[in-house]
């Protein structure tokens, strides 16, 4: 069965190419272009991984991911970072784990990257 | 010579002084006032009688000869604007009006002199001048540290700048990379120059992407994490991660760094940003040169031993006494014209194509040495034989209190 990736970006033109990528490769899509709606979008769909902005008005992916951990019911699915401002000393080519342990990678990111991270989250998640 | 007693209390009581000298009798003091003996702590008793020579220096005399004569031969009264006079009580300043006077009893040739002590006023005249230069190289020195405040401010708000254009520019290159990312996948076979038109535009988005991840770097205030190592590992290590740069251009790296350095107190990973940034410009500098080597060398010596290596460079953040390190590259390149020496660390200053060069690798240099309290210089080398880095660190002692 397909994996599920909730993607969760203010830039709508960001999150209709990555779509395409993805679900070029295979995976299953959604899209919420809304931070404020990330949590019921994340119950409703029951995403496998979900990718999230930082810079986001309204509410930042900090504060997503602190929703999403405090859920019950979404505490265990992993969540990536994207961000555009973390800098090049921090993250020369790949990707580096924030603080609280989640994946942090950059914008402009590669699909193959990107790829082999997924690949990584989900596997460690399916072992879990 | 007779005088009324009028006379005699009106000069005795004068503000000036006055005396007289019979040119006709050697110049001897024939008058001697009251103010005289002030100014120059000599009596009446003393002085009347005996001359020039008899009073003072033969310096001083041989002058006041001069004049008198001068005074007689003109015949006409004449002024000294500032006499300074070495007498016992230190030296004064004087202003004099010599008069010649036939004195009309006695026929006898007199020169008459009125002297003011003008010493106080030319003591008050000097410390004004001083103080004037004092206020001047105040002056200058406050438009020095403003035009530094100004570089700063510029810096900064670039900086502030930077922070927001790097977040606004990573989206959209972000979007063209992953829009380049699919296409890359369903490549029509019949048409091979889509493939290159892709790997170009790839490339640009990569170009772009670091040209704003060095505004970031440049202007990102991030504190340092510090830990005790040597120049000795740090050469080490850089050496390694630029040894495919290094063969690709064949250069030949020469080293003369001691063993037994003492330990400096760095942030490793950006020091070796700045070692490498330093060693690819070496490597740009050389290309055109037959046989690129480039030296790298290391020394600890007291921060006398560089001003003396130095000449008359002034260290700003060091004192005397400090130990440090003096790092020091060379290379045998295209070495810096005399217009651009003053640019180099300027942020965007470059004289690559465009591309190669995005004019930031020294200004994030310099400011990363400097938050190592080090500093940094980037010269000439004699007769034209290429460029020398010379980076000053400060040993552990040192850096740790700062
Ligand atoms: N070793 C060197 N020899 C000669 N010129 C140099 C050297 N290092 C730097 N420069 C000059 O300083 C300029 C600025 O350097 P830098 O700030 O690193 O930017 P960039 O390397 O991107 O041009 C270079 O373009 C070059 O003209
Ligand atoms: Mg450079």
């Amino acid at each position: 069965m397909a994996k599920k990736v909730l993607l969760v970006d203010d830039e709508a033109g960001f999150t209709t190419l990555m779509k395409m990528n993805l679900e070029r490769d295979g995976y299953e899509v959604r899209v919420e272009n809304s931070s404020p709606l990330a949590v019921s979008a994340a119950k409703a769909f029951q995403p496998d991984v979900i990718l999230l902005d930082v810079v986001m008005p309204e509410m930042d992916g900090g504060d997503v991911k602190a929703k999403l951990d405090a859920d019950p019911e979404l505490t265990d699915t992993p969540v990536v970072m994207l961000t555009a401002l973390v800098d090049s000393t921090e993250l020369s080519d790949g990707a580096v784990a924030d603080s609280a342990g989640s994946m942090v990678l950059p914008k402009p990111v590669e699909m193959e990257l990107l790829h082999n991270v997924l690949n990584q989250v989900l596997s460690e998640a399916d072992s879990e | 010579m007779s005088r009324s007693s009028l006379v005699e209390s009106v000069l005795d009581n004068l503000p000036v002084a006055v005396f007289a000298k019979d040119a006709t009798d050697d110049f001897r003091f024939v008058l001697w006032n009251q103010k005289q003996e002030v100014i120059t702590g000599l009596q009446a008793e003393k002085a009347v009688g005996r001359n020039d020579y008899d009073l003072f220096s033969k310096e001083s005399a041989d002058y006041f000869r001069d004049v008198d004569k001068a005074v007689l031969k003109k015949g006409k009264p004449l002024e000294v604007p500032d006499e300074v006079v070495e007498t016992a009580l230190g030296e004064i300043h004087m202003k004099t009006v010599k008069i010649p006077v036939v004195d009309s009893e006695t026929g006898r040739l007199l020169v008459v002199g009125i002297s003011e002590d003008i010493t106080e006023r030319v003591k008050a005249r000097e410390q004004l001048e001083k103080m004037n230069k004092d206020l001047s190289k105040t002056n200058q020195e406050l438009q020095d540290t403003q035009m530094q405040l100004i570089q700063a401010e510029k810096l900064e708000s670039i900086g502030r700048l930077a922070a927001g254009v790097a977040h606004e520019v990573k989206n959209p290159l972000a979007m063209l990379l992953l829009g380049v990312d699919y296409l890359s996948k369903d490549l029509d076979p019949e048409d091979p120059n889509i493939d290159e038109i892709l790997i170009q535009m790839k490339d640009a988005i990569h170009r772009a992407d670091r040209i704003v991840r060095g505004l970031v770097d440049f202007s990102s205030n991030r504190s340092l994490t510090k830990e005790e190592t040597t120049v000795t590992s740090l050469v080490e290590e850089v050496l390694l991660l630029v040894r495919h740069e290094i063969t690709k251009a064949s250069v030949k790296i020469t080293e003369d760094v001691s063993e037994d350095l003492p330990p400096v107190y760095l942030d490793t990973s950006k020091f070796q940003q700045v070692m490498i940034n330093l060693i690819m410009n070496a490597v740009h500098a050389m290309a055109e040169t037959e046989k690129p080597t480039l030296k790298i060398s290391a020394k600890a010596m007291s921060l006398e031993e560089v001003e003396k290596n130095q000449g008359a460079r002034t260290y700003k953040v060091f004192r005397k006494g400090d130990l440090v390190v003096v790092l020091e590259i060379r290379d045998n390149g295209s070495g810096i014209s005399d217009a651009n020496v003053a640019k180099l660390f300027d942020p965007f200053f470059t004289t690559k194509a465009t591309g190669v060069g995005t004019g930031l690798g020294l200004s994030v240099v310099r400011k990363i040495v400097e938050l190592h309290n080090g500093e940094i210089s980037l010269n000439n080398r004699k007769n034209n034989q290429g460029a020398i880095v010379q980076i000053i660190l400060p040993t552990r002692a040192h850096a740790e209190v700062t």
